[in-house]
């Protein structure tokens, strides 16, 4: 069967031409309204910079500090990137392909860094390193912080490559270069830009770690907008630049991702792909994930360590306890609701493309470039309007769900993709309704990839600061306000118990995604961008 | 859908409850017994909080109080507009509570409320009060700078190129160089933002951060609050490198500030609210604020922080509060100059 050309609806005559029709309106009418859900803070930040006069509009938009400022930001987002292509890429390749000794728990330190939240990263370097700051600072703190995001997408990219086609270009005479180059690479370059992607994102969207790194991105300078001067209208006009870069950022990406060539002809007869046994190789793969594991787990859990054990403060258990209980409850309320409202356009976008699923997830991927203040100051515009929602778990859980959609989209979209046609027409054929299919069939071979975008979810919001500040209920804490109420760095000694609990409790969902026995059931980013063109 | 009827049902019960609870806290605030308050409060939790909780205790009344930003509450404050859930809004900075105060969000409060605070720390308009003083100082490392500064002029000069750390979107610096504007000119405070960064000037997020800086070497004078150099001491469980100083008397340096408390317009409970206030500016919390927090006391004649001079002993610059909350073409100037 081939998936190259996904079947088109016409050529599905089992269902009743009504019915079919029907799901279809409600399909679409969903993702009409998750459509207009992410749009909540586009339209806020129109409202509030109509605010200002067009002048004033333009003589802020073309002053020199906001072209320092976005070029700062457009450095730091190539260099982080950049790095984790490289290093990303490497990190994954060497672990796939090379015999190197405990490979499948070698994973799991490369994953690790996705529980620790960015600014606890820069809390714990700067304790180590009191002079560090600064650009290079900042490149370092969040490249470690989003290399994860693109070795889990690589490595899912690569499990999905028939080995038998490595074989045929060794035999062909291609040496180990030209055949990652020839062969492996397109095969990986819609994953790969999907990592790219979320690391670029995340880079714009930062404010923890470059604010107290001391380097002005465009989400510094709104950020300082709103501190510092109350005036709303120009933060709003400075995150359309924000917009404008992440929409550039989007479109150079899909250059990344190109065409994807992804073979998914009968994976059950593929062969698996033989692994590298030379030397060199092997100490080349295990010391750079050693010196990342060590600058990027062992570093921060070491410092965590010993502030938690010198910390002079007598440790409030009962507030670490319960900050802990609320930071997992509401983060995993905001994963369910971004995985409810994923679930009708990742379906569109899984089946036959449309410009109005594309631009839908476009607009969502853009959305995940908002810094969370911006985001939490929309929700704060329309929540205080709402009477007894207002400063609820339940607002506070909807904003996770709309700043962290795009994760989950992503994932909903490709584990969608999965599912061949042709087993839906099957069961559709056997007598199954649309949602007899959805649970019997459709949900067994899709839920594992689902399940991996609502855990990223779950991971980002229980690290969220900005938003969580707004929106939370008057008296309720989690583990980064606690973190943030402890404010400077120096005292850093005091929050370093909620900073423990934070990476300990993040810990447990990452290593579930990076577990060894679940390799099959990985990532597929492959969808990221809208489905993908297919030759 | 089962789940989405259930759905609207918990949000139509929600709403139901807001309702109910939305009436019964509208009706007479003395009728009903008053069993709690809400409170934004840019204060830290760390500082203020066991005045909350005295206040607690003596009184019977639990308060829900939200910690955050002062400049981020004021922004939230304006954003919920007359929806906000707020009762009182305690501020870090006299410029938020103006901004508050702009948008007539804020009571006029009656003249029997603080009224042992003299006059020029109140809004004349009565919409807010001060609670604690801040003097604006340089802090320094005193093994590195020979030579004082003795007005905020002399910060531009070559001896201090690449020594000195400001925090420009910190509420106090902009009140500083809102007095600055007011009293010299836009164009004088423009000059002399431009030579500090001719002069090599580093910025940083917060007045913490300069003194740790100062500490570290990074820089060797700083404009920042008198207290800092507690805070930063306290936090780091030893003793820092770094001293307050004070300029010539009467120069717009040593400003002096106020963190300050307004009730909402939109509040039921404003006369609770009011005693909040009552208490924070009795002389026992004024006290309190001086031995625990190292800040001034507004009150006349009050004793000040340990190795500082009297309130008015600092030799501040006469300054009208109130110009000081009109902070737009201050923001404007260092938005044109990029320092915001």
């Amino acid at each position: 069967m081939l998936t190259t050309s996904p079947a088109p609806i016409e050529q599905q005559p089992v269902l009743g031409v009504q019915s079919r029709s029907g799901w279809r309106v409600v399909l679409l009418a969903a993702v009409g309204a998750v459509a207009a859900i992410s749009m909540i803070p586009f339209v806020y930040l129109l409202v509030r910079a109509s605010d200002k006069p067009i002048d004033e509009i333009i003589q802020l938009l073309f002053r020199q500090k906001t072209l320092e400022v976005l070029a700062t930001t457009a450095s730091l987002v190539m260099c982080v990137v950049v790095i984790n292509l490289v290093l990303g890429v490497a990190i994954a390749s060497g672990l796939h392909f090379v015999q190197v000794p405990f490979r499948r728990l070698l994973v799991i330190p490369t994953v690790l860094p996705l529980a620790i939240p960015s600014y606890v990263f820069t809390y714990t370097w700067v304790a180590l390193v009191p002079s560090f700051s600064g650009f290079a600072a900042a490149v370092f703190i969040l490249s470690i912080s989003t290399i994860p995001y693109i070795i889990l997408a690589t490595l899912a990219g690569l499990r999905s490559i028939d080995g038998s086609q490595i074989e045929v270009a060794r035999s062909l005479g291609l040496n180990p270069v030209q055949t990652f180059s020839r062969v492996i690479f397109p095969q990986i370059r819609g994953h790969v830009s999907a990592g790219a992607l979320l690391a670029g994102l995340y880079t714009m969207s930062d404010f923890g770690a470059v604010s107290l790194l001391n380097v002005e991105t465009l989400t510094v300078s709104i950020q300082n907008m709103y501190r510092a001067s109350y005036d709303r209208s120009a933060a709003a006009v400075i995150s359309f630049v924000l917009i404008a870069f992440s929409i550039l950022f989007v479109m150079a990406n899909e250059s990344i991702k190109g065409r994807s060539t992804q073979n998914q002809l009968l994976k059950s007869l593929s062969v698996k792909t033989p692994l590298i046994q030379k030397a060199y190789l092997k100490v080349a793969t295990v010391l750079i994930i050693g010196a990342f594991a060590i600058v990027a787990v062992i570093v921060p859990f070491y410092v965590l360590l010993t502030r938690f054990f010198s910390n002079p403060v007598a440790i409030d258990w009962a507030s670490l306890v319960s900050a802990t209980l609320s930071t997992v409850s509401v983060a995993a309320f905001g994963a369910f609701i971004a995985l409810v409202l994923s679930a009708p356009l990742g379906y569109l976008l899984s089946g036959a493309p449309s410009r109005f699923a594309t631009v839908t997830n476009k607009m969502v991927i853009i959305a995940h470039a908002l810094p969370g203040v911006v985001v939490g100051l929309a929700l704060v515009s329309i929540g205080s309007k709402l009477g007894g929602l207002y400063q609820t778990t339940f607002l506070l859980a909807f904003a996770y769900a709309i700043l962290f959609l795009a994760k989950s989209v992503t994932s909903m979209s490709s584990s969608l993709a999965r599912v061949p046609n042709g087993v839906k027409d099957v069961a559709a054929t056997l007598g199954m309704n649309q949602w007899a299919v959805v649970k019997k069939v459709i949900a067994p071979i899709a839920a594992p990839g689902i399940g991996i975008g609502t855990i990223l979810v779950f991971l980002t919001a229980m690290k969220e600061l900005p938003a969580t500040l707004m929106l939370r209920p008057t008296g309720f804490e989690t583990l980064a306000t606690q973190i943030w109420s402890s404010g400077s760095i120096n005292r850093f000694n005091e929050a370093a118990p909620y900073a423990l609990i934070l990476v300990l409790v993040a810990a447990i969902p990452t290593f579930l995604i990076s577990r060894p026995d679940k390799q099959e059931q990985s990532f597929n980013y492959e969808n990221v961008g809208g489905p993908s063109e297919r030759p | 859908m089962p789940f989405s009827k259930k759905l609207a049902a918990a949000i139509a019960s929600l709403m139901m409850l807001s309702l109910v609870s939305a009436c019964s806290s509208s009706t007479n605030e003395q009728a009903t017994e008053v069993s709690e308050l809400t409170v934004y409060s840019g204060r830290s939790e760390e500082f203020i909080a066991p005045f909350f909780a005295q206040w607690e205790a003596s009184t019977g009344i639990k308060l829900n109080v939200r910690y955050g930003d002062s400049a981020e509450l004021s922004a939230q404050i304006l954003e919920e507009g007359n929806n906000s859930p707020a009762d009182l809004f305690l501020s870090q900075d006299a410029g938020s509570l103006g901004a508050i105060s702009q948008a007539g969000l804020f009571t006029t409060l009656s003249n029997d409320v603080a009224a042992n605070i003299p006059a020029e720390f109140v809004a004349t308009d009565r919409h807010w009060v001060g609670v604690t003083g801040r003097a604006r100082v340089f802090a320094y490392a005193p093994d590195r700078v020979k030579t004082l500064p003795t007005s905020v002029a002399d910060l531009t000069k070559p001896i201090y190129k690449n020594q000195i750390g400001i925090a420009p979107t910190n509420a106090s610096f902009q009140a500083f160089l809102t007095a600055l504007i007011e009293n010299k000119g836009s164009s004088f405070a423009k000059t002399w933002l431009e030579g500090l960064q001719a002069n090599g000037i580093k910025i940083y997020l917060k007045n913490s951060a300069i003194v740790e800086a100062i500490d570290k070497g990074e820089i060797s004078i700083g404009l920042v609050n008198h207290y800092y150099i507690w805070e930063v001491s306290e936090g780091l469980g030893r003793a820092i490198n770094v001293k307050n100083g004070f300029f010539t008397p009467g120069d717009l340096g040593n400003l002096i500030n106020v963190s300050g408390a307004g009730v909402l317009k939109t509040s039921a409970k404003q006369k609770t609210a009011q005693d909040l206030i009552n208490y924070l500016t009795s002389p026992a919390a004024q006290q309190k604020f001086v031995t625990d927090t190292h800040e001034y006391s507004l009150i006349e004649g009050a004793t000040p922080p340990a190795q500082l001079p009297m309130l008015d002993a600092i030799g501040a610059p006469a300054i009208d509060l109130k110009t000081l909350s009109n902070i737009k073409a201050t923001q404007d100037l260092l938005i044109e100059v990029g320092l915001l």
